[in-house]
């Protein structure tokens, strides 16, 4: 063990405690970081119906209580495209990168930008 | 190229595929997790006989393994290769720079942490895309590669004493 | 050797340090579409089976008790009272009867500004469809709104509204009810700490995991961008906080600004206040007079929450604010008002 620890130079032992302590605090910082990262949910009456990473375009078609209601992804954003609810409100939201579009009759809730979208500026719930 | 650098390299490459394949039958806690065995003869070769052999074997034993496991040119192949190549690139890089700054235990971890590196940024291009996946698993990789990549550099920096004794 | 052991130990720190990061209390969260609206609840556990099953025990029984009073389902409680008005008392369950009890307390309370019958008129407003009914139909209904013709009789659990034609509304409480029952539900379950949003109508309890009370946005009734704009933020816990708003539901005609908050005595939306936050101890307080106080208007509103105890925060229809003293400390303004 001696011999070994001899045979190290100064920068050895620096290199392995850098990547010990940087890989460490890349770590806890990743999994913060993953936790609110940006994927796009869609719910269906409250159950996860599918999760999709928003970088990436697609265009998935969920049905609700309504009937089918179409999400696009595209250009890091999301967009509800066709809808069959009768009021069509989450057409006219629009484009949204992060945050909530909600369709009530039909059921259908898409976040995007993970656990903390619902929540801006620190706040934990709005009311009004 | 004289002949004695001919024996050399395949003798160099036969330990290197002879540990790579050993490797492959140790049982690891996590499917993923490589000790990165073949490592040692990249350094040993580095460190002894210069970056040329050190290059050379490795290109050896990664195409030679990737035959005898039929995964030639296939994606796994890839990620040894640039792997393989990267690490001994870096290591060949560090140790032209300053012979005396690092010994074999600092060459082995930046051999492990370019190996890691180039594998991650592969894996990204062929596989999964999907950043945030990259992100968790580096730095979990990043850390096994220092251990991995120390007690390699450790055995290394033994045979290279011995070696360099007789 | 000795630095060896240095490695040996920082490593195991390290790796001790990365074991116990899993077992700290997290906040879990999880949304779903009841009551017409969406229903946030958030929990501070350390485990998430925990918070998976208390969450979603206290959706389902929002998910039961909205299917009791639903006003425009058929095969609600309430349907059945609307349905029975002036012909007989309808049994109905505890829940039901305890949110129309305590409906019929702020009713009198409020003087009659919040009052739950004005179900005949709300059904005639359609108002994402922009459709105002004709005066004399709003004139002559107004006849069958009185709080007064509900008669509850506790002992055989039944509700009875004394004429025909008669209709309960409970969506001015519904929700902030809702909310006390999810929470009563979530500490059943063992949880100390949480946040649960009907929509506008929260009650939060315990503290986040940093220590730090709840912090709950309180919207600008006029938006000047899309985003949820703030006017004000409150910091609570184990208080409820419900906010009526002319700008919910409403639609604009010949500029003029209709919206889902209707004065019981006219029958038209009330004109004295654009926005009523409430912060009270129980949900249902918070959201049936944050709508009392809104049809009030001001003064009469400033003067209704002293005498109920709980606190407000008023904008008026000039977007002037007025605040009881007992928001001091509590809610902070945003830059700007």
């Amino acid at each position: 063990m001696k011999t070994v620890i001899r045979n190290t130079t100064c920068a050895d032992r620096l290199l392995f405690f850098l990547l010990i302590l940087a890989s460490c605090a890349g770590i806890f910082i990743s999994r913060e970081a993953v936790s609110q990262s940006s994927d796009v949910l869609i719910e269906v009456n409250g159950k996860p119906a599918y999760t999709f990473p928003l970088a990436g375009d697609r265009t998935v078609t969920v049905n609700g209580p309504c009937g089918p209601t179409v999400v696009e992804i595209k250009d890091m954003k999301v967009r509800i495209r066709e809808a069959s609810c009768p009021n069509r409100l989450c057409l006219k939201e629009g484009w949204i990168a992060k945050g909530v579009i909600v369709c009530l009759p039909n059921r259908i809730v898409v976040t995007v930008g993970g656990k903390s979208a619902g929540s801006p500026r620190g706040v934990d719930a709005v009311t009004g | 190229m004289q002949l004695q650098d001919k024996h050399r390299i395949a003798v160099l490459s036969a330990y290197a595929l002879s540990l790579h394949g050993f490797e492959g039958l140790l049982p690891t806690p996590i499917p993923w997790l490589r000790l990165g065995l073949a490592n040692i003869i990249t350094l040993v070769a580095l460190m002894l006989y210069g970056f040329r052999t050190a290059m050379t074997v490795t290109l050896i034993r990664v195409v030679l393994a990737s035959i005898f496991t039929g995964t030639f040119l296939g994606p796994s192949f890839m990620l040894s290769l640039g792997g393989g190549v990267s690490s001994a690139a870096a290591m060949g890089i560090a140790w032209a720079v300053s012979r005396s700054f690092f010994g074999p235990v600092g060459l082995s971890l930046i051999g492990a942490l370019f190996h890691n590196a180039a594998q991650l940024a592969l894996a990204y291009l062929i596989f999964i895309q999907r950043f945030e996946a990259i992100m968790i698993i580096s730095p979990v990789i990043i850390l096994i590669g220092a251990v991995t990549g120390l007690m390699n550099g450790i055995v290394g920096g033994l045979l290279i004493k011995n070696l360099s004794h007789e | 050797m000795k630095k060896n052991l240095l490695v040996l130990l920082i490593f195991a720190a390290l790796l001790n340090l990365a074991a116990c990061a899993g077992r700290k209390p997290a906040v879990y969260k999880k949304t779903k579409p009841l009551m017409d609206t969406l229903v946030t609840i958030t929990v501070v556990t350390n485990s998430e089976g925990e918070a998976e099953k208390a969450i979603d025990d206290a959706l389902s029984t929002i998910d039961r008790f909205s299917g009791l009073i639903n006003f425009f389902s058929d095969r609600s409680e309430l349907a059945q009272i609307n349905g029975d008005a002036g012909i007989r008392p309808v049994r109905v369950s505890p829940d039901t009867l305890g949110v129309i009890e305590r409906a019929v307390f702020i009713a009198e309370k409020s003087g009659g500004a919040f009052d739950p019958t004005i179900g005949p008129e709300t059904r005639m407003w359609d108002f994402p469809k922009k459709i105002r009914p004709p005066d004399a139909s709003i004139r002559e209904k107004l006849g069958l709104v009185n709080y007064r013709d509900i008669l509850v009789d506790r002992e055989k659990s039944t509700v009875f509204l004394r004429r025909k034609g008669m209709m309960l509304d409970l969506g001015g409480i519904a929700k902030g009810y809702a909310a006390d029952m999810a929470l009563e539900n979530l500490k059943r379950n063992g949880i100390t700490a949480g946040l649960v949003a009907a929509a506008g109508d929260i009650r939060a309890f315990g503290l986040k995991p940093d220590g730090t009370p709840w912090n709950i946005g309180i919207k600008n009734p006029r938006q000047n961008s899309k985003a949820d704009e703030l006017i004000a933020r409150a910091r609570l816990t184990g208080k409820a906080i419900s906010t009526s708003g002319d700008y919910e539901r409403y639609f604009i005609e010949h500029g003029r600004r209709y919206h889902h908050l209707l004065d019981p005595k006219t029958g038209y939306p009330a004109g004295g206040c654009r926005s009523v936050t409430v912060i009270s101890d129980s949900g249902l307080y918070a959201d049936g007079f944050s709508t009392a106080v809104f049809v009030s208007g001001p003064e009469k509103g400033m003067r209704l929450v002293t005498d109920a105890g709980v606190d407000a925060l008023i904008i008026d229809k000039d977007g002037g604010i007025h605040t009881t003293p007992g928001l001091k400390g509590l809610v902070t303004f945003e830059d700007g008002h």
